[in-house]
């Protein structure tokens, strides 16, 4: 395989052809900004195409490509008047894209014709065949608002690890969807660190009044685990049916074979672990992590409790 | 690399005007690029330059040359390598590129590729401070939608068997993707397959294979909640206490009734159509929720707990 900046570097000029045979008259400028280019590189380009053409490669064969004074020429190049259909995975992506802005509501109009344009062409009769839905939860505007603003905002947070609700401040920076979930990325004044909050957890959120100078270049918004060295850590079996553990957790597989699957697990809080292990039921075994097996029978007594079970 | 784009330059010229397959033999003696090189060279250069060409989305198919079909000669149909065009303006281009920015699938950022093919626009500008990973990765994807837009039939392994599926449709909700169809079996009932999880994906050769139905709507297939999709027909009454009613509040859709009691506490009446699915969710309440009936979900609440280790 030829290398990326090569595929690059030949999709741009044969889109570049076709536009500019579409437009007669085109200058330097309207080509550089619509593709990209630095004058150079277009000149550079349009120097290959003048070289390249039919076979026979005599002057009625090759392409005509130069600049005129400010004006960029293509001729006798008819055969390229036409771009490049969309591969699979770029249609796609642009798709989905565009489909995503729309669905967390905050799509201009200019978009939302765009994206029917491009069903209509890339789904023709069947434009209900793709849906690709991020819907926003409540907050999730007041808090992008606020990270725009640099305004600092408090929070009641429940936390999935521990159950605690704490009331915090905190200095949004991104606000990200990843793996169907909401989060937000902050300097949490009362953790004097950085954070990233699950907006689904957010209980309530109101502006303190306070600002904040947003940093230069926020972190990536990303939801990283890194095991800490208070983390309690478990090694549990997995049956089939709790597979898909290995899908959404940062466990370690031990071992695996056709029935099941033994995996470490590390978390913050012996609860995250032990509520997962009651979730799981008979699909899961906890091979060893006393913390966990503590945290476990609390939790199935307190529910079993509740349910006059026992 | 500027000797490999004035031969594919060459070769693309060639093939879009030639309207006839053309063997590997003849594109060697004829298009400047080619022409210097020994068997095996060629053959290399050769082999790597088709990878381009697809993998730039040109479609370079392999047609008998004559109707004894001896020899075969490679085809780029003018009609298949032209992008047909959408009407884009600029303003709507510089919108689609600004949300090719923010959203990316499995970590990657669409790159303006697909943009210079649909006509260019001037990039740059305040990117909106929205940013959204769909997960899973592309190539897949692509596939999956490839056979989406142009009905063909799809195969793939799935818990443990090849299934064929006619792919009716593409969502992503909840954070991944399905793909949504009937089996080749049971044509009338459609199903729903998580994309990540299908291996050995291929595609049929034939397009137009199957007709969709006229009133399919592929985001009716998916529930909003995990527990509305399934076989069951039950419906909870729930009781969540007032330090989590919040909670439950967001999670549940449209359909549920609800109300508040004097202490805060919220009581719904769920339809489930996974029972599976819902007493997974009531668990993640811990202690502060309760099934409250029918008495049959109740036990099977308490008897998912009793077997948990």
């Amino acid at each position: 395989m030829s290398s990326p900046k090569t595929a690059r570097r030949l999709t741009r000029l044969l889109s570049m052809l076709p536009w500019v045979i579409a437009n007669p008259g085109a200058t330097v400028d309207e080509v550089c900004e619509r593709f990209d280019y630095t004058p150079r590189q277009l000149a550079a380009d349009l120097n290959l195409v003048f070289v390249c053409g039919l076979p026979g490669y005599g002057p009625g064969d090759l392409m005509v490509a130069y600049i005129d004074d400010d004006e960029v020429v293509v001729e006798m190049a008819d055969y390229f008047s036409s771009a490049v259909r969309l591969s699979a995975p770029e249609a796609l992506t642009l798709l989905a894209a565009g489909m995503a802005v729309m669905s967390s509501g905050q799509a201009p109009e200019a978009l939302k014709s765009g994206v029917g344009k491009l069903q209509r062409l890339l789904l023709p009769e069947s434009e209900e065949a793709l849906v690709v839905d991020i819907a926003e939860p409540e907050l999730v505007g007041t808090l992008r608002d606020s990270a725009a603003a640099g305004q600092v905002v408090r929070l009641v947070y429940r936390a999935l690890s521990s159950d605690a609700t704490t009331e915090r401040d905190i200095e949004p920076w991104t606000v990200f969807s990843t793996m169907g979930n909401w989060y937000v990325s902050a300097h949490c004044r009362l953790a004097q660190d950085e954070r990233v909050f699950r907006v689904d957890r957010i209980q309530n959120a109101e502006l303190t009044g306070g600002t904040f100078d947003p940093p230069a270049e926020p972190p990536p918004p990303v939801v990283s685990y890194s095991p800490g060295v208070d983390d309690v850590t478990a090694t549990l079996r997995l049956g089939p049916a709790a597979q898909w553990i290995t899908d959404y957790y940062p466990v370690d597989e031990l071992s695996s074979n056709d029935d099941s699957t033994v995996v470490r697990f590390s978390a913050s809080d012996p609860r995250v672990i032990a509520r997962l292990l009651l979730r799981l039921g008979a699909a899961a075994e906890l091979i060893e992590g006393e913390e966990v097996a503590s945290a476990a029978a609390d939790l199935k007594r307190r529910i079993l409790t509740r349910y006059d079970a026992r | 690399m500027q000797n490999v784009i004035e031969r594919i330059l060459n070769l693309l010229a060639f093939l879009l005007t030639v309207d006839r397959p053309v063997s590997a033999d003849e594109i060697r003696m004829t298009v400047a690029g080619y022409d210097q090189s020994n068997d095996e060279a060629f053959r290399r250069m050769f082999e790597r330059d088709k990878d381009l060409l697809r993998h730039l989305g040109i479609p370079l198919d392999l047609k008998p040359t004559d109707v004894w079909e001896v020899e075969h000669g490679y085809v780029v149909p003018a009609d298949e390598y032209a992008l047909g065009d959408p009407g884009l303006d600029d303003e709507e281009r510089a919108a689609l590129w600004l949300a090719a920015q923010v959203v990316r699938i499995g970590g990657q950022a669409a790159g303006p590729d697909a943009l210079f093919k649909l006509g260019g626009a001037p990039v740059g500008g305040a990117v909106e401070p929205l940013a959204a990973d769909l997960g899973a990765e592309s190539e897949t994807l692509g596939d999956v939608f490839l056979a989406v837009s142009e009905r063909r039939w799809v195969q793939f392994d799935y818990r443990g068997s090849r299934r064929t599926v006619a792919p009716y449709g593409l969502v992503h909700r909840r954070g991944h993707w399905y793909l949504v169809g009937p089996e080749r079996a049971q044509i009338d009932r459609i199903k729903v397959f998580r994309v990540e999880r299908a291996g050995e994906l291929t595609l049929g050769e034939r397009t137009d294979a199957f007709e969709r139905p006229a009133d399919f709507r592929a985001s009716d297939a998916i529930p909003q909640a995990p527990w509305e999709a399934g076989a069951d027909d039950l419906v909870a009454d729930v009781v969540f206490d007032a330090e989590l009613a919040w909670w439950a509040r967001r999670q549940l859709t449209g359909r549920v009734e609800a109300k508040e009691g004097a202490d805060g506490e919220l009581r719904a009446s769920i339809p489930v159509a996974n029972r599976e699915a819902f007493i997974a969710w009531m668990l993640s309440f811990d202690d502060k929720a309760e099934i409250v009936g029918p008495p049959e979900l109740r036990a099977a609440l308490v008897t998912r707990v009793e077997e948990g280790s």
